[in-house]
């Protein structure tokens, strides 16, 4: 209960016009802030759904696969550069933003990650590593302004937030990898 | 009270407790170091503070501005980095089972490391070739020999860290599933903050070193200053963690309760270690070249690490009214009087964490743009790091070597030196009150920091500072006073007391805890949190600052 409260609070929150705006008015902000902030408060509702409706959620997502394409096709769309312009101009894409990240990315997230195996798991990791890369080095490295309403120096902040952020995943990888956990455990 | 005291007073009784000899011995160098450090840099203080009161002109040959660097480096970087590691290293071997030969091998390496750099930092400074302060904003440009000295102080820091981290590693090793003790667990986050808060600064003194050698010619100065606060900042909150560790692990040994909840603990570290570095931007809110909403994003990542501090207020408040109500204490406040007012390894703790209500306060009002637009660069800002460094930081460790220096060096704490501790508690208390004081008061009306005395020509605002300066300067002088009684009484017990068992007081979890959950041992994951984090806050100026950077500055020597 109190995660689902948490969660609608964080909601509300992001959804207030001056929180919202100050928000989008970076470009980095909006995309690798306010967007993640959207998933966790989905994630944290989740726990609710699950325990209303397990029956749903093991009927079409047994093996998670299900709900971590939705996650993955959901995110990805998001990482365009052209629907974050649309999120700003056209007031129905907004809504669909602060509808689409909390309920068909963070619900399906939590729901899946239980359910996927630790190779499943990496395999997720290390798609969006491979994602993440590729869209830093296209942030990063396009010459033209891709979003109408960011400069292109956001862009290019963007973009090495893209690339700091695969690192970051890569370690994680290297983590998984390479430390044993049942020699401590 | 009496059975606080009367605990280490009658040490015979827990002779399990032994030191392992080698472990002492780094402790014990640590320490005196230390405590060295602090004599002299005491001296440093006061003369700066008896110049800024017009008493004292100091002599061409070692200026204000040499003074103020050696004590700034001395009180900020030394004292406290030997001290930490001398408390760590001690914990470490008493709670894991001694250190392990090949870790005593890299800490006393990481010892040289560090004297190495001291003493290559200090040269320069003394040859008026290095008055860049602590800070070493570029473009004021020191003497190679320091920026190198600065490379070899980091590299034994960084020793340090991973010697810890191997102990830590080996101890888990070889107690799979269990949880890292309390007290190690602390140094483990302590370690970690302080491994990765070194690699900003560290790559800004290797850029540096090129450019002070005339090697390059030009050096990009916010890109400088942003790499030097990640550090700076996270240094200052790494000394502020090491003295919370003797707060929630030894206080309530010292007054014979229990610890607040294990879990919570735990947490409350975690958190600091994740958001502790991007807190680095509240000293550059009045910086060029940051775009407001990401200033404002800032503010509220420095609020963010006032909530686990917040938390451990509660928590150790809540847990000396529990211990106090339990050993008879009544009433809504009544209770206060069952604190053992007179052990000094209490009270100058317990001093330590009152003063930080004022100084969190202060930092609070400085992290707003407004409000720090009339105290930046003031005195102010001198007053607010002397009450969270100076009163905080500092009387913590004093309160921590009452115990801690008898017991790695087999001696106990006589009736005699806890007296002479209590007594110069309450000097550094009332010396820092007055200074601390005089410091907040003469920077609202503008007093400026980091300057020599001058009247400006007589000028009507600057005289009307003189008489706090007059009590700033009479705090300096009861401070002085504290610290020479302070290193007695750590000489005496590290030399002359008699011979004798003290003990590393930690105390005990909750009764009836629940069990702490497994995942606060994962500290690959929190590492790679805290990367993310920092990642996402220093991308957006580091970016800017390059991708839009002017053509860089030349080094000056201004002085
Ligand atoms: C005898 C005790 C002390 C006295 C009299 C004293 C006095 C002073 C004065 C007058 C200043 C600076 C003024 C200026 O900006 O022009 C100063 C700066 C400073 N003090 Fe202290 N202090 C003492 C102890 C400490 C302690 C215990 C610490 C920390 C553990 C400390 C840390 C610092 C730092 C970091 C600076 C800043 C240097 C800079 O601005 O570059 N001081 N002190
Ligand atoms: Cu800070």
């Amino acid at each position: 209960m109190t995660q689902l409260l948490v969660g609608l609070i964080m909601i509300i929150f992001l959804a207030l016009p001056p929180v919202a705006k100050i928000m989008e008015s970076v470009m980095i902000i909006h995309m690798h802030m306010q967007m993640p902030m959207l998933i966790i408060a989905g994630f944290l509702i989740a726990k609710v759904f699950q325990e209303r409706f397990p029956g749903f959620f093991d009927k079409w997502n047994r093996n998670g696969l299900p709900g971590i394409m939705l996650f993955i096709i959901i995110v990805s769309f998001w990482t365009l550069p052209r629907t974050m312009d649309e999120a700003l101009n056209e007031q129905s894409m907004e809504v669909f933003k602060f509808i689409s990240l909390p309920l068909l990315a963070g619900i399906p997230l939590r729901d899946s990650w239980k359910r996927l195996e630790k190779l499943g798991r990496n395999i997720v990791v290390i798609l969006f590593t491979i994602l993440f890369f590729a869209m830093g080095w296209l942030y990063v490295d396009a010459p033209v302004q891709l979003c109408n309403n960011y400069l292109v120096i956001d862009q290019i902040i963007l973009g090495w937030g893209f690339l700091t952020t695969a690192i970051c995943f890569v370690i994680y990888l290297g983590y998984v990898f390479f430390v044993d956990p049942s020699k401590y455990e | 009270m009496e059975t606080a005291l009367n605990q280490t007073f009658k040490t015979k009784a827990t002779k399990l407790l032994g030191v392992n000899k080698q472990d002492a011995k780094i402790s014990k160098t640590y320490l005196f170091v230390s405590f060295v450090i602090l004599l002299v840099g005491g001296f440093l203080g006061l003369a700066q503070g008896l110049n800024r009161a017009g008493l004292l002109e100091l002599p061409s040959w070692l200026n204000y501005y040499q003074i103020l660097t050696m004590h700034g480096v001395f009180m900020l970087l030394a004292f406290t980095t030997f001290f930490t590691f001398g408390y760590l290293y001690a914990g470490l071997s008493h709670e894991l089972g001694g250190l392990l030969p090949k870790v005593r091998k890299i800490v006393w390496t990481a010892f040289a490391s560090k004297i190495i750099g001291a003493v290559l930092v200090v040269i320069p400074i003394l040859m008026n070739e290095a008055s860049v302060m602590y800070t070493f904003y570029p473009p004021l440009k020191a003497h190679p020999m320091f920026y190198i000295g600065l490379v070899f102080f980091a590299v034994g820091m960084w020793l340090c860290n991973v010697g810890a981290f191997i102990q830590v590693a080996n101890w888990r090793k070889n107690n799979k599933g269990k949880h890292v003790p309390i007290f190690s667990y602390f140094a483990t986050g302590i370690n970690v903050l302080m491994f990765f808060a070194l690699i900003p600064v560290a790559v800004e003194v290797i850029y540096l070193i090129p450019w002070s050698f005339g090697w390059v010619k030009t050096v990009n100065v916010m890109v400088s200053r942003t790499l030097f606060w990640a550090f700076g900042h996270t240094l200052v909150n790494i000394w502020y963690l090491t003295a919370t560790s003797a707060w929630y692990v030894i206080a309530p040994k010292l007054i014979g309760g229990r610890r607040w909840s294990d879990t919570l603990t735990r947490v409350v570290i975690i958190a600091l270690v994740i958001m502790n570095i991007t807190g680095g931007f509240h000293h550059q809110i009045i910086d060029p070249g940051i775009s407001l909403p990401v200033k404002m994003m800032h503010v509220f990542m420095s609020l963010a690490i006032g909530f686990p501090s917040l938390m451990t207020a509660f928590a150790l408040f809540a847990v000396f009214e529990k211990t106090a109500r339990k050993q008879g204490g009544k009433g809504l406040i009544g209770w206060y009087k069952k604190m053992p007012w007179g052990d000094v390894r209490f009270l100058a703790v317990f001093i330590g964490m009152a003063s930080f209500i004022p100084a969190g306060a202060g930092g609070i009002a400085q992290t707003t743009n407004q409000l720090d637009t009339v105290v930046h660069n003031t005195m102010w800002i001198v007053g607010h790091f002397h009450l969270t460094l100076g009163v905080t930081v500092a009387l913590t460790f004093f309160g921590i070597s009452y115990w801690l220096v008898p017991y790695i060096s087999g001696r106990i704490l006589t009736p005699q030196i806890n007296k002479l501790g209590v007594i110069q508690t309450w000097i550094w208390t009332i010396g820092m009150i007055f200074m601390s004081g005089a410091m907040h008061t003469a920077g609202l009306f503008g007093s400026p920091r980091r300057t020599s005395y001058t009247t400006y020509g007589d000028h009507a605002t600057a005289l009307g500072w003189d008489p706090y300066m007059m009590c700033l300067a009479i705090g300096g002088t009861l401070l002085i006073v504290g610290i020479i009684l302070q290193v007695y009484a750590v000489i005496n017990m590290m030399f002359f007391a008699p011979k004798g068992e003290t003990e590393f007081p930690i105390a005990e979890a909750e009764e009836n805890a629940s069990p702490t959950p497994y995942w606060t041992e994962r500290w690959g994951i929190w590492i790679i949190v805290m990367l993310i984090v920092v990642a996402m806050a220093y991308v957006v100026p580091l970016t800017e600052f390059i991708v839009n950077g002017p053509p860089g500055s030349p080094g000056f020597k201004t002085w």
